[in-house]
């Protein structure tokens, strides 16, 4: 663009015709910078733009579900579209179907549970292949392991959950799930939980392994960074005062980076809460299910709407009720957040997600 | 270089904001539909000589659908058809907000879909049936079941197939002490509506009217599968050993290499049918000479005793009122073609699908001229 820099002239372009002048004009405001000023204005405004608008129009969309449901929406197990091809009835404003019952407490259960459940099994995994990359394998090995690392991140959520729904459920049913329930299902006061039909492939238990799939990774990739951050020198401290290998990790290493860890397994957190389409393959979709035990089957706020929302849109109620949904989801999230937030500072006193250097 | 980089950063910037905008405005147009022209003004583009018709919806008409799309696009090069299986739900709901030209479902619209969205109306194009197929070793002849029997097993009622109640229907045949796994659609489905309005029209105490639709909450059978589209529920039925699905009859070539057997059901006539094509126009016989103008029947339950209970028009849904009056008519020409050309005995043989009945062609005719720019 060497061309276009001699053209400006020094007296802002006055006396040349008035397309060329606003041309002038315009480079002029170019080169002095202001278009980049108003661009960072504008975009340091749109994150906080668009989060304040998406929860306003969920709210003003959810309030008469809101009033429709009250705080059954919270309590009741049975989530119903209601009779489709029944005679409308008017309520709250709304025209709407006959015997429409939102009740959302399994689903909102369910995205807790099979994301706790993720949570359970990635945490260890994470931290032990984290401390096996960056302290046991040979480097050319441990970057490589981290290259794979990093692209197993990067696997589309449809990918892992067409592999869960045609590979890893069957297997999880045929031979994972059977196993836990001769195991555990056979000690006394466990039997209700991890015991009974150990279901088809589809449920709580599947869709908790395929997130952790998914969000291993994640806390994989960032604590492996954070433990390669801790200094030599106080693990060599450690080694000298006779500690092992595994009482180094476990006293000096992770709680150097300790805040980073908890920043590292909120970040696969909430991966994990708002994973939508591979658990929506997965859970077996059963509005309104509480799974009796480990591997019934189930539904997260996530899977409901992505499945249902053809249904939905085409009732003035079912649609307030999915943005209800929504905003739950939202709220869940955010306090997720806030509460990791708070588990950090108490951890370490400063902010997400950073380890403490030297 | 400076400038084409602030230039290419302006636009990433924006882009967003244009997203967010286009969105809104797209979200409000969706909630009141009375703006029916305005919301249906991406559906279908006209420019340069060529006009494109978008399809989603049923995936039981899915493979007619894209028989038709082929030989069209050759007889026809200037119309492009688009089309996606994605469930008749979505294809109702999509072509009700204006998103795609055609909607086909296998469900007609409810009293709610036509009150709310005026101008949305479904066209007859041809006639399916329902399967109900099944996974369990060692049984040669088709099963008989009932619609009662059914809604036992779908309730959970009903757990293993060598259970009374269906031997009871199946004298002679050696049942096995299998247990019965449950395959249901996971997505919003046309089939689902017309096997759940089966089961109701059979056994309205074990399966109550409000249990009929595309969506329903299934009660909850331990070890129940849910699957999404035609094609998942011929995979899951498939993979688990005594499992018992209802698949549309495009898929029957799928269902058989499968290994699935398909069931003869209890017609209201007292008998058992297969989903032959007498079968199902004997069915048809006993309705459509009560087809109203707006093809709008349930073909639900016949009391022919030849009939197979489970058969339905296949429609498509559509807005009498076009964006411009180059689709209209390429919408209308190719309506009219898929009922006329498009429905030759070849054509749908292949996906075991009837012609319309005269009467009902006629029907469909007149809700095609209806459709205006």
């Amino acid at each position: 663009m060497a061309t276009t820099a001699p053209t400006v002239q020094p007296d802002g372009g006055a006396g040349l015709p008035p397309l060329r002048r606003l041309g002038a004009a315009l480079r002029e405001f170019v080169r002095s910078g202001a278009v980049i000023r108003w661009l960072g204005r504008v975009g340091a405004f749109v994150p906080i733009t668009a989060l304040g608008l998406i929860l306003l129009v969920l709210i003003i969309r959810a309030i008469p579900a809101i009033q429709y449901s009250g705080l059954h929406f919270f309590t009741g197990t049975t989530f119903n579209f209601g009779s489709q091809f029944g005679k409308p009835v008017h309520s709250d404003g709304l025209t709407h179907q006959p015997g429409e019952i939102f009740g959302a407490l399994p689903e909102i259960l369910g995205t807790l549970v099979t994301s706790a459940i993720a949570l359970v099994i990635a945490v260890p995994v994470s931290l032990g292949a984290a401390l096996v990359i960056v302290e046991r394998l040979p480097r050319r090995l441990a970057s490589y392991v981290g290259l794979f690392l990093e692209l197993l991140a990067g696997i589309p959520s449809v990918i892992v959950g067409l592999w869960g729904a045609l590979t890893f459920g069957p297997f999880i049913a045929h031979d994972i799930a059977p196993a836990i329930a001769d195991t555990l299902g056979k000690i006394p006061g466990l039997t209700g939980f991890f015991g009974g039909s150990t279901g088809n492939g589809q449920g709580l238990l599947t869709s908790g392994l395929v997130l952790a799939v998914m969000i291993i990774p994640i806390i994989a990739a960032t604590s492996r960074d954070l433990i390669r951050g801790v200094p030599l020198l106080p693990r060599e401290g450690a080694v000298a005062l006779g500690m092992s290998d595994w009482e180094t990790a476990r006293r000096v290493t992770l709680p150097w980076v300790g805040a980073g860890l908890v920043g590292a397994a909120v970040l696969g957190l909430a991966r994990a809460l708002g994973e939508t389409i591979a658990v929506a393959m997965v859970c077996g979709v059963a509005l309104g299910n509480l799974p009796t035990n480990l591997y019934g089957a189930m539904v997260t706020i996530a899977a409901n709407i992505v499945q249902n929302l053809d249904t939905a849109i085409l009732d003035p109620l079912d649609v307030r009720a999915f943005a209800e949904l929504a905003l739950a989801l939202m709220v869940i999230t955010l306090l997720t957040n806030v509460l990791a937030r708070l588990m950090v500072r108490r951890v370490s006193g400063t902010a997400l997600p950073v380890g403490r250097g030297l | 270089m400076s400038i084409r980089f602030r230039t290419v950063c302006a636009a990433a910037a924006l882009a967003p904001l244009a997203l967010l905008a286009a969105c809104g405005s797209s979200g409000s147009t969706a909630s009141s539909s009375n703006s029916a022209s305005a919301s249906a003004a991406p559906a279908a583009s006209s420019g340069s000589g060529a006009t494109t018709l978008s399809e989603t919806g049923s995936t039981l008409m899915f493979p007619l659908f894209g028989t038709w799309q082929t030989a069209y696009s050759t007889a026809v090069p200037a119309v492009t058809i688009t089309s996606g299986a994605t469930g008749s739900g979505t294809g109702v709901a999509d072509a009700a907000t204006g998103t795609v030209t055609i909607g086909a479902s296998d469900a007609y619209l409810s009293p709610a879909q036509t009150a709310q969205y005026k101008g949305l109306i479904n066209i007859p194009l041809t006639v399916a049936a329902v399967m109900v197929n099944y996974n369990v070793p060692g049984i040669k002849a088709p099963l008989n079941l009932s619609g009662t029997v059914l809604a036992k097993i779908y309730a959970g009622k009903i757990t293993t197939w060598n259970d009374k109640a269906i031997a009871a229907l199946n004298p002679g045949v050696a049942l096995p002490a299998l247990k019965i796994i449950t395959v249901h659609r996971a997505d919003s489905s046309g089939s689902t509506f017309l096997f759940t309005s089966y089961l109701n029209a059979q056994d309205p105490t074990d399966w109550s009217s409000s249990n009929i639709g595309t969506t329903i909450t299934w009660p909850s059978v331990p070890g129940s599968l849910a699957e999404t589209g035609s094609g998942g529920m011929v995979t899951g039925a498939g993979g688990a050993k005594g499992s018992i699905a209802y698949i549309g009859i495009s898929y029957l070539t799928k269902t058989t290499a499968a290994g699935l057997g398909t069931a003869s059901l209890l017609n209201k006539g007292g008998k058992y049918t297969q989903p032959t094509g007498a079968a199902i126009n004997a069915a048809l016989a006993t309705f459509s000479g009560s087809t109203p103008p707006s093809g709008t029947q349930s073909l639900i339950n016949t009391t022919a005793p030849t009939g197979y209970p489970i058969i339905n028009y296949e429609y498509a849904v559509v807005k009498t009122t076009q964006p411009s009056a180059a689709v209209a008519s390429a919408l209308k020409a190719f309506l009219t073609w898929t009922i006329t050309t498009g429905s030759d005995a070849k054509t749908l043989a292949t996906v075991g699908f009837e012609p319309l009945p005269a009467n009902v062609l006629t029907i469909a005719q007149n809700e095609i001229k209806s459709i205006k720019s």
